[in-house]
């Protein structure tokens, strides 16, 4: 989908190398940023920059996963709908936000299918915001379902591929837009899947 | 308006965005920055929304604000702007909007589908044009402040 071109000023020649779109990781991006800064200053030399960034490649750069669960259901309970939704829709969707990020993360694991992940993560919050609310437990199914997909979904990545656009990076600007619409669209198909199949089970 | 409800509303903002920084895994210097850029510009879209009641204008400003606050702070922590952006855009980007679209042309209601479509780009857009015009202040302005921290 995306690719890095890498072109010599002084040579008729461009490599490109395709760039497995997976999770993000800006730690690394601002590692080889500081190395490069470095290359570039004169600091260190052709060689240690190849080691450093070889290093990088390999360092698991990551937060813990009880870190990472917690952050994804502070993501879940969305400042826009405070004050809009109740607070116990709110601490709810704290909770199925963790089950929704963790399902697709795990899914992610297993398949290499595209959008899957989005769709199995919008399912899973769907069929347990329909069913806390099916038991009564709480008020809103689709103030759940909006707070705990914020982590989610792709809208920090349609605004950066417009940001992008206005850059004149069209190409890479396209691909990321059309990639949120297909995102979207999928996180939409799981949770109307999610929230008929409640549906179904209940009126059994 | 209250000032409980603005100071509520700007602590969720800095929770939203200092969670979404761990799951995108911002290096961590740059983690107290970014939530409490996210959270003043949640409070500027909250307080704009507010007085001028369009969709336009709160985005724009909040922009201008991350924008602003944003380099500032990667000059001080020395790290690239594109990463301090990311987490605090989180709660002020269109994701709910975009999803809703997509979840009524699922159901089949065109119209409301496409009229969301149109509004997640209007949102957008104005994000993106915040980002651009301070991104040209910022450019400025780079120069003085860089003089300023330095004497500090």
């Amino acid at each position: 989908m995306t690719a890095v071109f890498v072109d010599a000023q002084t040579e008729a020649h461009t490599h490109l190398i395709k760039v497995r779109t997976g999770d993000f990781n800006l730690q690394k991006v601002d590692e080889i940023n500081s190395v490069s800064r470095a290359f570039v200053g004169g600091e260190i030399d052709f060689d240690q920059l190849q080691q450093r960034i070889e290093a990088i490649d390999r360092k698991v750069i990551d937060f813990t996963w009880p870190q990472k669960i917690f952050g994804a259901g502070l993501v879940s309970v969305a400042p826009m709908l405070l004050f809009k939704a109740t607070w116990a829709d709110l601490a709810w969707a704290f909770f199925v936000g963790i089950a929704g990020y963790l399902a697709s993360q795990w899914v992610g694991r297993q398949t290499t299918t595209p959008y899957i992940t989005s769709a199995v993560g919008g399912f899973t919050i769907a069929l347990l915001a329909a069913a806390l609310v099916q038991w009564g437990w709480a008020t809103s199914s689709d103030n759940i379902i909006i707070s705990a997909l914020m982590p989610l979904v792709p809208g920090v990545a349609l605004t950066n591929s417009l940001r992008e656009l206005i850059g004149k990076h069209t190409i890479s600007g396209m691909v990321r837009a059309v990639d949120a619409v297909l995102v979207a669209g999928a996180i939409g198909g799981g949770v109307v899947l999610g929230a008929v199949l409640v549906r179904i089970l209940a009126g059994v | 308006m209250d000032i409980i409800v603005i100071l509520t509303e700007i602590v969720f903002g800095f929770l939203s965005s200092v969670g979404f920084g761990v799951i995108t895994n911002v290096p961590r210097r740059t983690l107290m920055a970014s939530g409490i850029t996210g959270g003043l510009a949640w409070g500027v879209y909250v307080i704009v929304d507010q007085v001028s009641g369009n969709l336009i204008l709160p985005n724009l400003l909040a922009a201008v604000t991350i924008g602003v606050l944003a380099n500032i702070a990667a000059i001080a922590v020395r790290a690239p702007v594109n990463v301090m952006y990311v987490p605090c855009l989180v709660s002020l980007v269109p994701g709910a909007i975009i999803y809703m679209s997509m979840k009524d042309f699922t159901l089949g209601h065109d119209a409301t589908a496409q009229q969301g479509l149109i509004k997640t780009l209007t949102v957008a857009f104005a994000l993106a044009i915040g980002f651009v015009l301070a991104e040209a202040l910022m450019n400025q302005l780079r120069p003085w402040i860089k003089r300023l921290m330095r004497r500090a």
